[in-house]
């Protein structure tokens, strides 16, 4: 048996897993509006007026927020989507330290 | 600057009248965005096939902090964030560019000053203005300094012209949002 370290068993367990263990994150920019990241929330991602507003304001006042969960392709096209449109996006594994 | 900002009509129509000193304004600054984006030219396309697929040689961000501020990382991670801008940032400079060029037709085709959008010429027109004030927020270094300050530039201080163009667009883009999400 192949010893491998806890962190690529923890890896690879997440590939079998079928978890979606990836975030997309937008952070706080003191350029964009807040009704344009409002905006740009509900044209990306079909959120409500209303969802969208709550998670544009945890950005503004916690810095960032979560905008979406996924597999780490599909977070990727996220960021490119929102990075097209000038908010200040990025994308992690989701167990890491926000 | 006289222009009362865009205003809904009908179900699919955003309508601004934009007078020529500001229309001017306006085709500038388009211009000096897709100018700018073109500055980062995609070097090593030795290998057709890369190119054609859109991979660039870029792997590392723009030292210009403006460029930088339009084609940020997507990572926190340095060396995913090169991989992922190895593969994705001429799709992301051509798009922002097909934004810029979009807003600039309609201010070049609009002799009259009047600009009539529709639902996704409005939102290529949103992404455009925002990506001005991007590059107009890295200049005016809105990142460090408070809104007080930036309101007592002295009128000689040459930012003080920027600012002002600035806070104009800001009013601009929030009234053809406000115009937008009447709908919804």
């Amino acid at each position: 048996m192949v010893k491998t370290d806890t962190k690529i068993e923890e890896e690879i367990r997440a590939i079998f897993s079928g978890d979606t263990p990836w975030v997309t994150i937008v952070w706080d920019d003191p350029v964009n509006l807040m009704t344009y990241v409002t905006y740009v929330l509900m044209e990306l991602f079909g959120f409500s007026k209303s969802k969208a507003q709550e998670l544009m304001m945890k950005v503004h006042t916690e810095g960032k927020a979560v905008v979406s969960t996924g597999s780490r392709e599909e977070m990727e096209h996220d960021v490119a989507r929102l990075h097209e449109y000038g908010l200040w996006a990025t994308l992690q594994r989701g167990d890491q330290a926000l | 600057m006289t222009s009362e900002g865009f205003k809904r009509h009908g179900s699919n129509s955003y309508i601004a009248e934009f007078a020529q000193n500001e229309r001017e304004i306006l085709i500038n600054l388009a211009e000096q965005i897709i100018e700018l984006l073109a500055e980062r030219v995609d070097h090593g396309h030795e290998d057709p096939l890369a190119a054609m697929v859109g991979i660039t040689s870029h792997d590392s961000p723009p030292e210009d902090e403006v460029l930088h501020r339009l084609l940020p990382n997507a990572y926190q991670d340095q060396a995913d964030s090169a991989e992922f801008r190895r593969y994705t940032e001429s799709t992301l400079r051509n798009k922002k560019q097909a934004h810029a060029m979009a807003m600039r037709m309609y201010l070049k085709s609009a002799e009259d000053g009047i600009i009539d959008l529709d639902h996704d010429g409005a939102n290529a027109w949103l992404g455009a203005v925002n990506d001005i004030r991007l590059a107009l927020g890295v200049r005016l270094n809105v990142q460090e300094r408070t809104q007080d300050e930036l309101e007592l530039l002295a009128p000689d201080d040459p930012l003080r012209g920027v600012y002002i163009v600035y806070g104009w667009l800001g009013w601009l883009q929030e009234g053809l949002i406000e115009a937008l999400m009447d709908e919804s």
